[in-house]
């Protein structure tokens, strides 16, 4: 009788909590204070709950890999309807939690993989990374830029590239020194690298990884740097000239509203792939909200000159123009447009042609300028 | 080179002190498991005061709390004779968590005055010599070693076992703490969860490793500093691949450790002392 009614309850429970609400519920593979990656997700999570009343949502933190399985499990327990996985690492368990949840909707951050109920998504930077590029080339006196990596991924390679790309164009002859400390979030192993590269000369810092160690590193020795994935600019205010924020609410709203629309279903996202650029305003180039480039660089950076196509231009001047061309709705500039070779003389974007969006998110080739090991480099 | 050699005392420093703070309580017998979470949470004491008050003071306050929770394990490991290394483990975790759980405000925060990494490197080594010194020079460091080799007749002699290991706890948890406070003061400085990434264990692994010498701890620590430091260094100037380089530091402490098998342990080591038995 006891275990009827209990069943009884539970049921009656689960048919309140669905409701007309909506539950949304967050896999983070860090802990969401990192100032990183996952508190950007996080921001994204609650500006999308207050943006939209009719969501529900919860997230479970520093969520290792082999666990996020037994998460899935739970969510769905919990009623989730939507789950969002946030790290690359987690493809494997999404793809299996969707063939046992055929009705829950999934969408995975970063990821290569779908399924009628599996989407995937991404704001990328790869076109923001290119233009602190171009601030770093004008910056760096020794024309050695350091950048302290996380893993050697197509998405982590093809922001070094960019950002290698954007160097370049400046100062044809540096090089961007690249160290791996094989992990997201490490503060002694990216504290360690930085010096490594200070002790090499490197002058100016860019990252892909999840702490603002690199800032705070470089800064001691004086060394200009660009911040990542969150506003950075408060933890070294004379030394951040600029840097990569995300704004995931932006595709999160889009994502859920269009749930809630019956737009998706678990049965049509095979085809739903988020890439968000610029122009979705899914990313920002900034060293704050709102300021693009630290007001205490930009003399330094009007009066440093490139040349593009044979003329003269300030590289300030060339960054703000670029940005804004890739900030419209048709952008006509992208980084990646050819001739393109990579550092062994292959040519990897013929003349005249833009990389595909498959040729970037199977990014494994370095550019040339990229000095270091490139673990699964092409021969 | 130059700089290898500074970065490998920088980042040996936490290393050694938290090192240090373990050797003390093993020579009395004491085994503590639990460095990654006193660790974790003096360094997020030390932050909040230092941010709020004075770096100076946080410092102080990281000590205080590594004290507090070298006596808290003493009450299980000590007085209650529970097994050593299951009390050491449940602190490890509960250190952990509730420096998570704590510090969740401070997260992402700067520190705007840090300490001076190299003030506490000299101190951390005048710690050491300190260390040696008491071990071998000092009636508590006679006491200490005895209650560590045979707390028998130890206590038959006249010395308070109990009081001895307390002791040892306490003063290790200082040094415990310091290392916490190093990293969120001087070293990063700021905090985060998970921030200590698994230094502590590291540091219980340095104890075997210096073979329960305060002297050998020192060069122990400096060369695991020297060899993570290099594993960046070194990166891409030569044919080996990155994901090898990064366990190199582990590998060494492994290889090590396997070498180091004649080493002797205190004789008492893990065993809960009861007069009775």
């Amino acid at each position: 009788m006891r275990r009827i009614l209990g069943w009884l309850l539970l049921a009656l429970g689960l048919a309140w909590a669905q409701g007309d609400k909506l539950k949304a519920c967050f896999i983070y593979v860090g802990p969401i204070g990192d100032a990183g990656w996952t508190y950007a997700h996080d921001v994204g999570r609650k500006k999308a709950e207050a943006a939209l009343p009719w969501l529900e949502t919860r997230y479970v933190e520093s969520v290792p890999e082999a666990q996020a399985l037994p998460v899935i499990d739970r969510f769905v327990k919990e009623g989730c309807q939507v789950i969002f996985a946030t790290s690359f690492g987690y493809m494997e368990a999404v793809l299996e939690g969707a063939k046992k949840y055929p009705n829950v909707i999934f969408a995975h951050a970063t990821g290569i993989k779908r399924a009628p109920n599996v989407a995937t998504y991404m704001a990328d930077f790869y076109q923001v990374y290119y233009l602190n590029g171009l601030a770093a080339g004008a910056l760096s006196r020794t024309g050695k830029v350091g950048y302290v990596a996380a893993f050697p991924i197509p998405e982590v390679k093809r922001h070094i590239n960019a950002f290698t790309l954007g160097v370049r164009a400046v100062n044809p002859k540096a090089q961007v020194l690249v160290r791996w400390i094989n992990a997201w979030y490490d503060p002694a192993k990216a504290r360690e690298a930085t010096e490594a590269l200070l002790a090499q000369g490197a002058d100016v810092f860019t990252f892909t990884e999840d702490t603002p160690t690199v800032i705070q590193t470089a800064a001691k020795k004086g060394a200009y740097s660009f911040g990542h994935y969150t506003p950075m600019l408060k933890f070294a205010p004379d030394h951040v000239v600029s840097g990569q924020i995300v704004h995931w609410d932006v595709i999160y709203i889009d994502f859920l509203k269009k749930v809630k629309e019956g737009v998706y279903t678990p049965k049509n996202l095979e085809k739903v792939d988020y890439f968000w650029l610029l122009q979705h305003k899914a990313v920002e180039m900034g060293a704050d909200y709102g300021v693009p480039i630290n007001p205490k660089h930009v003399p330094l950076l009007k009066k440093a000159q490139m040349t593009v196509g044979g003329k003269k231009v300030g590289v300030y001047d060339r960054i703000m123009a670029l940005l804004k061309d890739m900030q419209s709705p048709k952008p006509t500039f992208d980084p990646f447009t050819g001739p393109i070779q990579d550092r062994k003389g292959v040519l990897r974007i013929p003349a005249g042609k833009k990389a595909t969006l498959e040729e970037l998110l199977t990014m494994e080739w370095a550019a040339p300028g990229v000095v270091g090991d490139w673990p699964g480099e092409p021969r | 080179m130059e700089e290898a050699l500074l970065r490998a005392v920088l980042f040996g420093t936490p290393l050694l002190l938290a090192g240090l703070g373990a050797l003390l309580s093993e020579r009395g017998g004491v085994v503590n498991l639990g460095v990654e979470g006193m660790m974790a949470l003096s360094a997020l004491v030390a932050f909040a005061v230092g941010l709020q008050v004075h770096p100076a003071l946080g410092v102080l306050a990281g000590m205080g709390v590594g004290s507090l929770l070298g006596l808290f394990l003493g009450v299980f490991a000590v007085s209650l004779r529970a097994n050593q290394f299951v009390a050491g483990l449940a602190l490890a975790a509960l250190g952990l968590g509730a420096s998570g759980l704590l510090g969740k405000r401070y997260e992402g925060t700067p520190l705007p005055n840090p300490l001076p990494e190299g003030m506490l490197a000299m101190l951390a080594l005048i710690l050491a010599l300190g260390l040696h010194l008491l071990l071998s020079r000092t009636r508590f460091g006679l006491y200490l070693r005895s209650v560590g080799e045979n707390p028998k007749a130890a206590d038959l002699f006249g010395v308070s076992v109990d009081g001895v290991r307390y002791l040892a706890l306490a003063l290790g948890g200082g040094m415990i703490g310091l290392a916490g406070a190093y990293l969120s003061l001087a070293y990063r400085p700021s905090w985060t969860d998970g921030m200590t990434a698994g230094l502590g264990w590291v540091a219980i692994a340095l104890v075997i490793l210096a073979a329960w010498q305060p002297l050998r701890a020192i060069f122990g620590a400096y060369l695991f500093g020297l060899l993570f430091f290099l594993q960046f260094r070194l990166q891409g100037s030569v044919p080996i691949p990155s994901e090898a380089f990064a366990a190199m530091p582990y590998l060494l402490v492994i290889l090590v450790l396997a070498l180091s098998g004649r080493a002797r342990a205190p004789k008492a080591l893990g065993q809960p002392f009861d007069r009775g038995r």
